[in-house]
């Protein structure tokens, strides 16, 4: 599941990014502004644990074995917003130390993983009020957005597949997300066993704009990924939806068919797409983080 | 452990290893840029890149040939891409796939091979990452190979104890996660104790105060520079 460089196209890759990279540095920012400083030992330790407990091999029958994911897990525990921060730190150093998913798809894997798969598994156990469903739930929804995002990209980056792969890789989809989320419910039941009160009471209040402006980053971008390839798809989209078609004008228009347009030669516009769009990346995050950390230092 | 040899490896004083690791994130940035970008027409400037990266390994005396093995880790899932394009009947669409992620995990294992994990974080911190993320990953760094370290211990005493965990023991391997998880919860909780004790107030100071240097100016015009006209020039 996690994406190595060389895969996605430089529309996808840059895609994500710009969603994920601001999206991390609004809600780290708020998590600093939230919390004091005696939670970041925790949520680091929160990171390393997860970490080792995909070293637990958990027995899923016929042979095979499989590990925890965890981002629906830490979102219960922790709450979204911190949980999106530890899966943010563990995506990282997979990549870094491990040549686990790639550096410029880290925003992809972010995007996947830390920000879809955490609030797709906390919005299950919210609803459910934290009942063993709505554990169940959370992992399963958690690995299956993640998953069914991950292989959407690559198969609008080109990646070749054929119809019957789809459909296996689908099928075998269900499968892992079903023992994701009977991993979350019998560990998160084992925690409560040994100590009682350490899942999070589920609420929504003054997180419900988090939860909100995350599901309509992931629906906007989603739809701009799907709408900037398939020129056709365009309309249809802008029609079923009027909101994500204004985004998608609103944030491709500096870089047309992502390609800058004062070069009309796809060989040289690749890469000064590639690169000013980690310019325009990075400046939008340094803006964010001013500004959030303007007001936040006048709050606290 | 694949990422204490690389710890082990970042400990050089080459000049690569001087250089400030903003620098460093800037050139590894700029270089992964130009690779994620190259067309299975462009094979020329992949063997350019593989000279020009794999020279600057020997330049930062590392043992280049296991740094090239590290990156291939990427192979086996780049593999599986590659046989399907082949199959799909686009087979130099599936290789250019492997040379990319191949020579972009080539670029990190270098970066991370040539800076301390200590020092990219603090490059990190000096490119305005948010500070709050980059503690979250200091700490997971320090408490990593502990908690690795207990659950293997773990492991082995349910394997000596128990053998083979069969299917209907899903509960027992959930029930030592649960126990790893609360002595994960205690050691965070006395960390944090121990540390506000010795008068922690949100970051942690530094030995070696970091600035950037004509040196590495330098450094970043001159590769930055390289990995782009190569990119923009050769067809």
């Amino acid at each position: 599941m996690h994406i190595p460089d060389g895969y996605l196209s430089t529309k996808v890759w840059i895609a994500t990014d710009l969603v994920a990279a601001p999206a991390v540095v609004l809600l780290a920012r708020r998590a600093q502004a939230k919390f004091d400083h005696h939670r970041i030992p925790l949520l680091g330790v929160m990171g390393a644990f997860v970490f080792a407990a995909q070293m637990i091999n958990f027995p899923a029958g016929n042979g095979t074995s499989s590990h925890l994911v965890g981002a629906a897990l830490l979102g219960c525990l922790l709450g979204p917003s911190a949980a999106v921060i530890v899966m943010t730190a563990i995506l990282a150093t997979q990549a870094l130390l491990f040549q686990d998913g790639g550096v410029l798809a880290l925003g992809a894997n972010i995007f996947n993983m830390a920000i879809a798969g955490v609030f797709a598994g906390y919005l299950p156990f919210a609803l459910l009020k934290g009942s063993r469903l709505g554990l169940f739930l959370a992992g399963f929804f958690s690995l299956l957005t993640a998953a069914v995002l991950a292989l959407s990209e690559l198969l609008i980056s080109g990646v070749a597949m054929p119809p019957a792969m789809l459909s296996i890789s689908f099928a075998w989809f269900l499968v892992s997300a079903a023992i994701e989320g009977a991993l979350t419910m019998s560990v998160a039941v084992a925690l409560e066993r040994i100590q009682p009160g350490c899942l999070r009471k589920p609420e929504f209040a003054g997180r419900a704009w988090v939860t909100t402006g995350a599901v309509a980053l992931l629906l906007g971008a989603f739809g701009w990924l799907v709408a900037s390839d398939h020129p056709d798809g365009l309309e249809a989209l802008a029609l079923r939806a009027g909101i994500s078609g204004r985004i998608t004008s609103l944030i491709a228009s500096p870089f047309g068919d992502y390609q800058a347009s004062f070069l009309a030669d796809p060989w040289l516009s690749r890469p000064v797409a590639g690169l000013a769009g980690m310019v325009v990346i990075y400046i939008a995050c340094l803006a964010i983080s001013r500004g959030i950390g303007a007001t936040s230092r006048e709050g606290v | 452990m694949r990422h204490t040899r690389l710890e082990l490896w970042s400990r050089g004083t080459t000049f690569a290893h001087r250089r400030h690791p903003a620098a460093k994130i800037a050139v590894a940035l700029t270089f992964l840029v130009c690779i994620a970008t190259l067309q299975p027409s462009g094979w020329r400037i992949g063997v350019l890149y593989f000279v020009a990266l794999t020279s600057m390994a020997f330049a930062a005396r590392l043992p280049v040939p296991r740094l090239h093995l590290a990156a291939a880790v990427v192979l086996p899932f780049a593999g599986v891409f590659a046989l399907i394009s082949f199959l799909a009947g686009t087979p130099e669409k599936g290789l250019a796939m492997m040379v990319r992620a191949w020579l972009s995990a080539f670029t990190t294992v270098l970066l991370m091979a040539t800076t301390s994990q200590p020092d990219l974080l603090a490059g990190l911190e000096s490119l305005h990452a948010p500070r709050f993320l980059v503690q979250v990953m200091q700490f997971l760094y320090r408490y990593l190979l502990v908690l690795l370290e207990e659950a293997g211990a773990m492991r082995a005493a349910a394997a000596s104890r128990a053998g083979k965990l069969r299917a209907r023991e899903f509960r027992r391997a959930a029930a030592a996660a649960g126990v790893l998880f609360a002595r994960s919860w205690g050691r965070a909780q006395a960390i944090h104790r121990a540390m506000t004790a010795r008068g922690f107030d949100g970051h942690i100071p530094r030995f070696r105060s970091l600035r950037l240097t004509w040196p590495d100016a330098w450094f970043v015009a001159l590769l930055a520079t390289f990995a782009i006209v190569a990119r923009l020039a050769i067809r």
